[in-house]
């Protein structure tokens, strides 16, 4: 490289590479200038002085260059390698594979741009393409230890495991017998551990043991060792050795609940659904009886028989679980309990033991059968207990006196009003819920969690601009910015992006799902360093697992509601488009298309302008604070839509949501929810065949769901209003459903009324269902409109069947029912059956704000008109933050009195 | 009742929500990765009956020729709702033991705020460290820390026979030190393009890595 270059120059060109290497940008462009003085046109200066520039965020200058230097050298390998790591660095990696084939053309041989390219052939799952570089790598230098293991890797990779063992053993093939030296045992009891692992991934359990066996002096993890061998013992059916290590692991950390697990498949007593005899049952209480006896400070020996113990057992060992945590004060202890609550005979054993508890403790000081005195602190947490079960249970009011009494007991336990802000939450007081959480946090400032259980509370309660103020007690970074995009803070997008929306901010409501997407996109770039990483640090076991979570990272539940807010934002900007626009936009819904179009343009050139105005501002900044280097990335381009105002002016925003759509398609495909989104995103864009598709799939994973039935009906209905198709096209589709036809066992020769009868029949005890079947009699037959209705409203809020003990408990969940009444008002669009709901439902829900029950803060605070209604207030909040000045606090708002810390 | 395990790496994103919750010094996604790539004796998590993550340690080992062997505590937290578990205490243990016997780490260091009298109060009466030194305005908000140290083995030079299976690791200090970052910076023009890697190692937040 640089060879056609006189001496003095072909050594300036070796400052630039190493510049470049070392991050020393301003040294290799003083370099490349100086050899550019004499030969302006030098291909490979050129592109050399692009690739710094665009490590010192001059993209487009970079390009340019990278370009004319290619272009000045053809056959020069450094010009298209450095092409290539341009596209990289732009993720562009299809773009920069190219580029580094043609270098390849010209240099077969080069190590530096094989590995690049192998690199890029991981991150993109180019299996094929990976083996082929990496034998390629072995080949040019076998007595590398890292080409060995790459090229086993990608065996393993393309799920070649026997290959990735015989290359492996041919790797410890050319090892002497003393290796490792001993500041390499660690790598080398790695890669034995790798390669154990493969044997038992293809089933070869027998040599795997022996394997285990002769290499055991050279693996250094000897908790992975040993959890390997039982695993395989268990597998080869070894049940008494595997019993052992099983117990000797149990002996370093009985705390593991997958060792227990282990040891009761060792003694043939497990089932993976918690089902056994009653003699196994016995026996099982026998050995963890034995258990205790010897890990008698293990909490999980106790609290594992819990799960299969039944009746009075149960009982019996439940009351003894209890008690020393009660008296120690432990808050999870609930939480702990919880999911026995999936047995509802063991919910009611569970109420009847802590009212007994309360009883006792508060009649005698002591529990029952006891004479020691408890410390005063135990009715405390037995209080707690029992709210939190009667919360459970869904009857609130009681949840709410017991935790009323147990914080006048002991004002100063910070938990209490934390659990009393989440019981308001689930009895539909979003307001005081989060004056609670408000309240929790100003009792320990320091303490992040409650300010982040704060901020959580004031998004659900759709005050915004508060939560947003809470959380940067915590988060500031600098002025004014606050670090929670930069440190990924997911959770918190998630919830102010969905207050958002409902708030009907889109743009805001957007610009915060589509952080949330950019983290997931940036965790996929994140593993790219590592392909090399890891070979060498031989960390395999953990490098393939990361590669195969990374492959199913955008089946993360926090991706899911991201991605369908971002459709739901669209397709309600589809249906509403003038609602949405800004002022600008309401300039430009009044011009005619063409001219829209050139307005756009003349905007998006202003922008890029103010952008790169902005961005070289900051440029200087930071060039001026060199000594800081790691402080870079805090430097970000300026934000030129703070308020997602661009994000809405969007072309097409169908289009727009079909990409987020197939993410979902293709990582989510168990999830009703991606194929309810689908049904309407394609009924939108009259895509008939694709809403088929969703209908299909929503039928397949659960067709008494109400939203399926609905997507059903509306589809055929819609279907059945079409004209007799005339073009091809439509005769096509036409066909394809007519074949399809027979498939959808609903339809079986029956009218749509029929169906949503009988839909109606089957499940006409439940609330959801019969909403759904009366708005598809609305949609099949409009003129019956009030019968839908009656069907509604004749709906029985049955008691539920549990014998509490307090009181009865009825069927009906708040959320259910605020959708009833949304259902009522927005689609029935009428107002005196919305409000004959409403006020039925204050009955049943005294405490939620949005119907207005007696004992909400709503009804409370009623002095103050703007508390009536919870979404109403959110925008009122977010206004007060918008203009920082006017701090006029309202009625509800005395609750955030501490927020000026 | 709450179960006490290796990490993996299906964990890292709870891990890090968990860190958000609790803690005023974050990290991006790659430090997690970084970690857990190469270290992955190291991290350890708390996981409740309902199988949600409740507390994790995410630890390393420093690699500096110029130190003696020895491990360092990143981060550590537990859920305020899962307190008085002994759960910090377990997870402690736990990566302790893990830097001693494969790592041969001869101690242990962590950082903490001077303020927080709860946690040094751990570090100290329950698992036994000592202050070693104070780092002023350690952290982003100028707030000092305490760098303390946990001997994890008493330093003998030479352990002829019988200790001998003490000392499995050694590979702490092995040189090989090289961090995602500079991992592929060869010669020529093809050092590889990791203009930005760096993200990995920075620990944003406002505390330094060192």
């Amino acid at each position: 490289m640089g060879s056609s270059l006189p001496p003095k120059e072909a050594n300036l060109f070796k400052v630039i590479v190493k510049s470049y290497e070392t991050k020393q940008y301003k040294k290799g462009l003083k370099a490349a200038d100086a050899v550019l003085k004499k030969f302006p046109e030098h291909g490979e200066t050129l592109s050399m002085k692009g690739l710094t520039l665009n490590c010192m965020d001059r993209k487009s200058e970079a390009y340019e260059l990278v370009r004319r230097g290619l272009k000045n050298d053809l056959k020069s390998h450094v010009c298209w390698h450095v092409y290539g790591l341009l596209y990289r660095s732009d993720r562009e990696y299809r773009e920069a594979i190219k580029c580094y084939r043609n270098a390849l053309k010209i240099d077969p041989d080069n190590i530096e741009i094989l590995r690049d390219l192998s690199l890029l052939q991981a991150q993109m799952r180019d299996h094929t393409g990976f083996i082929e570089t990496r034998q390629q790598l072995l080949t040019l230098k076998p007595n590398h230890r890292m080409n060995w293991i790459g090229f086993a890797v990608s065996h393993h990779l393309s799920s070649n495991v026997s290959k990735a063992i015989d290359i492996l053993e041919a790797y410890e093939g050319t090892l002497e017998d003393d290796y490792p030296p001993d500041n390499e045992r660690y790598e080398h009891g790695e890669m034995l551990l790798y390669k154990i692992s493969l044997l038992e991934e293809c089933g070869l359990l027998k040599k795997a043991l022996e394997e285990m066996h002769k290499k055991e002096a050279k693996i250094v993890d000897k908790l992975a060792y040993r959890e390997q061998m039982a695993s395989i013992l268990v597998k080869l059916g070894c049940l008494e050795e595997g019993e052992k290590i099983y117990r000797s692991l149990l002996f370093m950390n009985s705390d593991n609940y997958r060792y227990f697990i282990g040891l009761q498949k060792c003694l043939g007593l497990y089932s993976e659904k918690g089902q056994y005899t009653s003699d196994e049952i016995e026996r099982l209480d026998a050995f963890y009886k034995s258990l205790k006896e010897q890990y008698s400070w293990s909490s999980a020996v106790k609290r594992i028989p819990l799960d299969f113990l039944e009746g009075d057992n149960f009982r019996e060992a439940a009351d003894c679980y209890v008690r020393p945590l009660l008296t120690k004060g432990v808050p999870s202890l609930f939480s702990d309990l919880s999911p026995l609550y999936d047995h509802p005979g063991k919910a009611c054993i569970l109420e009847e033991l802590f009212l007994q508890l309360e009883d006792s403790i508060r009649m005698t000081g002591s529990f029952p059968g006891r004479t020691r005195k408890e410390p005063p602190s135990t009715l405390v947490w037995t209080l707690l207990l029992v709210s939190q079960h009667f919360d459970r249970r869904g009857q609130h009011a009681i949840a709410l006196a017991k935790i009323d009494e147990a914080i006048e007991h002991t004002p100063t336990v910070i938990d209490l009003y934390s659990v009393k802000g989440r019981i308001l939450k689930h009895a539909g007081d979003l307001a005081a819920a989060a004056s609670l959480a408000d309240e929790a946090r100003s009792m320990d400032l320091a303490d992040r969690y409650l300010n982040s259980e704060c901020v959580m509370r004031m998004l659900q309660a759709d005050q915004v601009g508060f939560a947003e103020k809470t959380a940067l007690l915590f988060t500031k970074d600098g002025d004014q910015h606050n670090n929670l995009h930069d440190m990924q803070c997911m959770w918190y997008e998630l919830a102010s992006g969905e207050s958002y929306f409902r708030q009907g901010d889109l743009g805001r409501a957007l610009k915060k799902f589509l952080a949330v997407e950019k983290h997931y996109a940036d965790m996929t770039e994140d593993q790219f360093d590592f392909h090399s990483y890891c070979l060498r640090k031989m960390t395999l076991r953990a490098y393939v697992s990361m590669l195969k979570f990374q492959d199913k990272l955008h089946s993360h539940e926090y991706f899911h509601k991201a991605a369908a807010g971002v459709i739901r934002c669209y397709m309600k900007l589809h249906d509403f488009p003038i609602r949405a626009t800004t002022e600008e936009g309401d300039e430009m819904s009044r011009l005619p298309p063409s001219q829209r179009k050139k307005l756009r343009q003349k905007q998006k050139k202003a922008e890029a302008r103010a952008k790169k105005e902005a961005d070289e501002k900051t440029e200087e900044e930071t060039s001026s604070s060199t000594s800081k280097p790691g402080k870079r990335q805090h430097t970000r381009s300026v934000d030129v839509d703070p308020h997602g105002e661009k994000l809405l002016q969007v072309e097409d925003p169908l289009l727009e949501a079909t990409k987020y759509l197939k993410l979902l398609q293709n990582n989510s495909a168990s999830s009703l929810e991606t194929h309810i989104l689908s049904f309407e995103l394609n009924m939108r864009k009259q895509k008939i065949l694709l809403a088929f598709q969703a209908v299909k799939q929503l039928l397949k994973l659960d067709e008494n769901n109400p939203d399926c039935h609905r997507c059903l009906i509306r589809f055929f209905h819609k279907v059945s209003s079409f004209p007799a198709p005339v073009t091809d096209s439509a005769i096509l589709i036409w066909n394809v459903l007519e074949a399809e036809l027979p498939n959808i066992s609903q339809l079986h020769g029956k009218s749509l009324n029929v169906i949503n009868q009988s839909f109606l029949e089957k499940h006409k005890d439940s609330l959801m269902h019969r909403a759904a079947a009366a708005e598809m009699l609305l949609v099949l037959e409009p003129e019956k409109k009030l019968e839908a209705i009656k069907l509604i409203e004749d709906s029985p809020n049955k008691l539920a069947p549990v014998n509490g003990a307090l009181g009865p408990v009825r069927e009906w969940k708040l959320e259910d029912c605020i959708a009833v009444h949304k259902l009522l008002k927005t689609v029935f669009i009428n107002e005196n059956a919305a409000s004959r709901w409403k006020a039925r439902c204050a009955e049943y829900f005294p405490y939620s704000t949005y119907f207005g029950g007696c004992r909400s803060s709503a009804v409370a605070f009623s002095v103050n008109h703007n508390v009536q209604n919870a979404p109403e207030n959110g925008v009122l909040a977010y206004q007060e933050t918008k203009s920082e000045e006017s701090h006029s606090l309202n009625g509800k708002l005395q609750a955030f009195k501490d927020l000026t810390i | 009742m709450v179960c006490i395990r290796q990490a993996t790496v299906e964990d890292l994103l709870a891990m890090q929500a968990c860190n958000l919750l609790c803690l005023p010094e974050n990290y991006q996604m790659k430090y997690y990765l970084y970690h857990i790539l190469s270290w992955p004796q190291l991290l350890f998590v708390a996981e409740d009956y309902g199988s949600k993550i409740v507390g994790y340690v995410l630890a390393k080992m420093e690699e500096d020729a110029s130190e003696p062997c020895h491990g360092h505590i990143t981060s550590l937290a537990v859920l305020r709702t899962h307190r008085k578990l002994g759960l910090a205490t377990k997870l402690m243990t736990a990566a302790q033991n893990a830097m001693d016997s494969v790592f041969g780490a001869e101690y242990v260091s962590l950082h903490v705020r001077r303020s927080n009298r709860a946690a040094i109060n751990l570090y100290t009466s329950t698992l036994g460290y000592k202050i070693h030194d104070v780092e002023a305005k350690y952290y982003a908000d100028g707030e000092d820390a305490y760098d303390m140290r946990k001997q994890l083995k008493v330093r003998t030079a030479h352990h002829h026979g019988h200790g001998h299976h003490h000392h499995p690791g050694g590979a702490c200090c092995s040189g090989d030190a090289a961090k995602p970052v500079e991992a592929d910076a060869g010669t020529g023009a093809s050092a590889s393009a990791s203009a930005s890697a760096n993200a990995g190692e920075r620990r944003a937040g406002g505390v330094q890595s060192r």
